[in-house]
């Protein structure tokens, strides 16, 4: 029984195939200005990496994400609140926090035992703590996403960055570079605000372990670190490749949706 | 979710909801009427209406911008404040003849210090509205309406009379009679009414004459009565929070899949749940124990909780809701706690509850829509 999820974000597209319950590719692009475009660009990607010829072999398909309504091949769009909280639980079972980071959106969804969605927040049309905040503080610091990360790292003494706004950020940023402050404790500190913003995000929903991190920005380990610090718990890393985590869920779903239609 | 509901009634309803001097002021002016603007749902509206006058619920509807308002008010003033002060400033008002503000909050007593200097409105008054819901209260509330009372009779040169007043109680009764006869049409397995279309039924009746609106409403009823209604939905829903006016927030929440059946709104339950005893007394005594006593009261109303999370968990019972939506307008901090409160207890009785934070404008669609979904998603998997 083959079949698919596709993520369309505001950053990337992916596209998770499934075969009787294990994963047989996926991929992740960057996304176009045209959701449909970018969700037959990812699943097309994915479907010559299983070695399928055509979307026909698929027998369901699910669309997540924020470009879910123009997934043009999905069966059903589901939202990426559900579909996060069912791969990231499939992949690690005793997880009953995801705190997914997104290239917009940033969320924090709370799971009962049995993989129910039992609360949510999300943040309000703001970058604060999410994939094009560190794009615009790389920016600002001229080092590249993996560059905030190696840095973070080796923040010794983290600057205070007291604004949680991107905006405002970027002129505090700004301040510290120009009193000289190193850089890697500049670094440090701006994810240490992150971590801050989501550990008051968590906060609301109530913490219950285990925790994973979900989405593009699970894969900055320096921020992975920072929130662990503050959350003043381990996070659990995920055995696959945390970006594709709304696709796999999409794509678990649509098996259970498979399965009760035959 | 849609109905195909093809009535004049529903149009003309809509069409009061989208704008604000909509056709029915617009006659009402025509002949020479007079109309007074309010700004909260404790405005005792028979008065107005046995003063000969129409009485009209300040919107905002069709506001771009607040650019004009933000001079005088501050940021964390709520947005619908603003965008009202805002359509105030560019002269959208002009069709009032007054303007009656309460002391409903600190937002809106804002709106009254600087529309009086700044709008060019013939009649300004402030009511000032006590917090409780006591005995003391009533009387207090007694009190303002009769100096709300005498400065429209010295004003506009009319006499309220206490035949007119009785007289505008049971018109108005009959408007709420009427209204929730619409909802009890809710309460069906299959409601012959989306929550989209109920809500522009009840903004309509603050913005059209009482008798005119009736007729209309007995129509619509007639018609929807007879309908097959609405099978199609994920989970009927009950919405809480203040003034809500744009059907297009509660259409975005429909399209997800959820049916609006009922609410606590400031145009919804809270305005008709209640009628004002009929009799031949004192037709202000009996205003007011209906406005401050007896109706689902506001959350700025202080230690009426549990009453209000009573007619929440007699209104999930009766319309049969499987989750309630809370919408709070950002800064609002009455509906904030309110929120708080309603969802602790509502979710300890098994029913999901969603916080949403809006703007008075619809804005962010995808991150309501993502809400909304995964809200429905809870509830029905």
């Amino acid at each position: 029984m083959i079949v698919g999820g596709c993520d369309i974000g505001s950053a990337t597209g992916k596209a998770v195939i499934m075969n009787n319950g294990t994963i047989v590719s996926y991929t992740i692009i960057p996304s176009t200005t045209k959701p449909e475009l970018t969700a037959r660009m990812a699943m097309d990607a994915a479907i010559e990496k299983a070695g399928l010829s055509s979307l026909g072999n698929l027998g369901y398909i699910v669309g997540t994400g924020y470009g879910r309504l123009k997934v043009p091949f999905a069966n059903e769009n589901i939202s990426e609140i559900t579909c996060h909280a069912r791969g990231a639980q499939w992949l690690c079972p005793t997880v009953r926090t995801v705190i997914d980071i997104g290239g917009q959106d940033c969320k924090v969804t709370s799971i009962s035992d049995s993989g129910k969605v039992l609360e949510f927040v999300m943040n309000d049309r703001c970058a604060a703590g999410t994939g094009r905040f560190f794009e615009a503080m790389a920016r600002v610091l001229s080092c590249g996403l993996e560059g905030l990360s190696t840095l973070s790292l080796q923040g010794k003494n983290p600057a205070v960055i007291s604004s949680q706004c991107s905006v405002f950020a970027e002129s505090e940023v700004i301040t510290l570079v120009n009193e000289g402050v190193d850089l890697a404790d500049i670094v440090a500190g701006l994810h240490n605000s992150v971590a801050g913003r989501l550990n008051s995000m968590v906060g609301k929903v109530g913490l219950v372990e285990d925790v994973a991190i979900t989405g593009g920005c699970a894969k900055n380990e320096g921020l992975v670190k920072a929130l662990e610090a503050k959350l003043r718990v381990k996070v659990k890393r995920l055995p696959e490749d945390p970006q594709i985590v709304g696709a796999l869920g999409a794509a678990l779903i649509a098996r259970e949706k498979l399965d009760k239609k035959s | 979710m849609q109905t195909s509901i093809k009535s004049r009634a529903l149009k003309e309803f809509a069409e009061a909801t989208a704008t604000l001097a909509n056709p029915a002021v617009e006659e009402w002016k025509r002949q020479g009427g007079k109309v007074v603007g309010y700004f909260c749902s404790y405005f005792p509206e028979e008065i107005a209406t046995a003063a000969g006058f129409l009485p009209f619920r300040m919107r905002a509807t069709g506001s771009k911008g607040t650019e004009l308002a933000d001079a005088y008010l501050s940021s964390i003033n709520c947005s619908f404040t603003r965008h009202c002060f805002n359509m105030g400033l560019l002269g959208e008002y002009g069709f009032i003849d007054g303007a009656v503000c309460l002391s409903t909050c600190d937002h809106v007593r804002r709106v009254y210090d600087n529309w009086k200097w700044k709008v060019n409105t013939p009649f300004v008054h402030m009511m000032s509205l006590p917090k409780k819901v006591e005995e003391p209260q009533v009387g207090w509330y007694r009190d303002e309406m009769v100096n709300l009372k005498q400065a429209l009779e010295k004003h506009f040169s009319v006499k309220i009379t206490d035949d007119r007043l009785w007289e505008a109680i049971r018109l108005h009764n009959e408007t709420r009679r009427l209204q929730r006869q619409l909802y009890e049409l809710r309460k069906r397995q299959n409601p012959p009414i989306t929550g989209a279309e109920a809500l522009s039924v009840m903004v309509a009746g603050t913005a059209m004459p009482k008798q005119q609106y009736n007729l209309l409403l007995r129509e619509l009823l007639d018609e929807i009565s007879q309908r097959e209604g609405n099978a199609d939905y994920k989970a009927r829903l009950m919405i809480l929070g203040g003034i809500l006016d744009d059907p297009g927030y509660i259409e975005v929440i429909e399209e997800q899949g959820g049916l609006v059946v009922t609410d606590m709104l400031c145009f919804g339950t809270k305005i008709m749940w209640k009628d004002v005893p009929e009799g031949t007394g004192d037709p202000l005594a009996a205003l007011a124990q209906y406005y401050i006593a007896e109706r689902p009261s506001c959350p700025r109303m202080f230690g009426d909780y549990p009453r209000r999370a009573d007619f929440v968990r007699d209104m999930v019972r009766e319309f049969k809701v499987d989750g309630i939506i809370g919408e709070r307008l950002i800064f609002c901090d009455l509906w904030a706690l309110e929120h708080y409160l309603q969802a602790k207890e509502s979710k300890a009785g098994g029913v999901p509850y969603l916080i949403l934070d809006r703007e008075y404008l619809l804005a962010g669609i995808g991150q309501l829509r993502t809400r909304v979904q995964a809200f429905l998603e809870t509830i029905r998997r």
